[in-house]
């Protein structure tokens, strides 16, 4: 009797370690990826501007900003896109952020570009998706806080987000 | 599916020194976008793409760019750097799921 009883309590033991275990490496594969995943969320552009840049006041950039993206674009799953600034790029002033924003994807803000005072050139490049036609706009921060911002329309003949 | 990670550096074949150098970076990556159920609601999950890629010279950081699933697929990035010693040049892409690639090139003078 106390012997089967003995059995029965290691048994229960047993399973309640391996619960533990089980609880436990449940945790670990998951890594809350909130912070990365922070910039890119299932938005509105006006969100995303606001959440972004909290209201603050965009001057029009055609002046200085140039916006390479096709007029049209044939598929919306690879759209290269290129953002050059004139700046002089010296410590004291330079281009902190180039943003670019799609208005019309699901997420919004596509990247934002970080880039310092050695770079020597105010410029990025990448391949982008674009969901459907749309404002793409690029929004640049410049080292004094200032923004400027230019935007350009983009037709898109078969959408590239899915979902 | 064995290419994802793998980067390839284009350095123009010259450089002077003290050009503002244009480098493409290119990683093979499948980039997931969102999914949604037969609702139309969005799937949670880790999805898997890049969300940062840091480009340094001679150790200092000249541009990084933070991306979200809105970036097409075998992503490519343009930047520019102003080659001022000969040294090197790195490129690393980091995505959600911890991944780690990193591409370098080496600057030299002619």
């Amino acid at each position: 009797m106390t012997g089967q009883r003995r059995v029965s309590r290691r048994t229960a033991l047993k399973t309640l370690s391996a619960l533990g275990v089980a609880a436990v490496g449940g945790v670990i594969p998951m890594p809350p990826s909130a912070n990365a995943q922070a910039l890119g969320q299932n938005e509105s552009v006006e969100e995303a501007l606001k959440r972004l840049f909290g209201g603050k006041p965009m001057k029009d950039g055609a002046a200085s900003i140039k916006l390479d993206v096709p007029l049209i674009a044939e598929n919306g799953a690879v759209v290269p896109i290129s953002v050059s600034v004139e700046s002089p790029m010296t410590p004291t002033n330079y281009v902190k952020h180039i943003y670019v924003v799609a208005d019309k994807n699901r997420i919004p803000v596509v990247t934002r570009v970080t880039l310092a005072p050695e770079a020597g050139r105010a410029f990025m490049g990448a391949n982008i998706r674009l969901g459907e036609s749309g404002d793409v706009r690029a929004i640049v921060e410049q080292s004094d806080g200032s923004l400027l911002v230019v935007k350009r329309e983009v037709k898109v003949t078969v959408g590239g987000c899915g979902g | 599916m064995s290419d994802i990670g793998k980067v390839r550096l284009r350095v123009p074949s010259t450089i002077k020194a003290g050009d503002v150098v244009q480098v493409r970076a290119l990683v093979i990556h499948p980039m997931e976008r969102i999914e949604r159920d037969t609702q139309g609601k969005i799937i949670q999950k880790n999805y898997n793409y890049i969300n940062k890629v840091i480009a340094t010279y001679l150790g200092k950081t000249v541009a990084t760019f933070e991306t979200t699933q809105s970036v097409a697929e075998n992503p490519f990035f343009t930047f520019t750097f102003k080659a001022t010693d000969p040294g090197q040049l790195k490129v690393q892409f980091l995505d959600t799921t911890g991944g780690r690639y990193e591409g370098t090139a080496d600057i030299k003078f002619s």
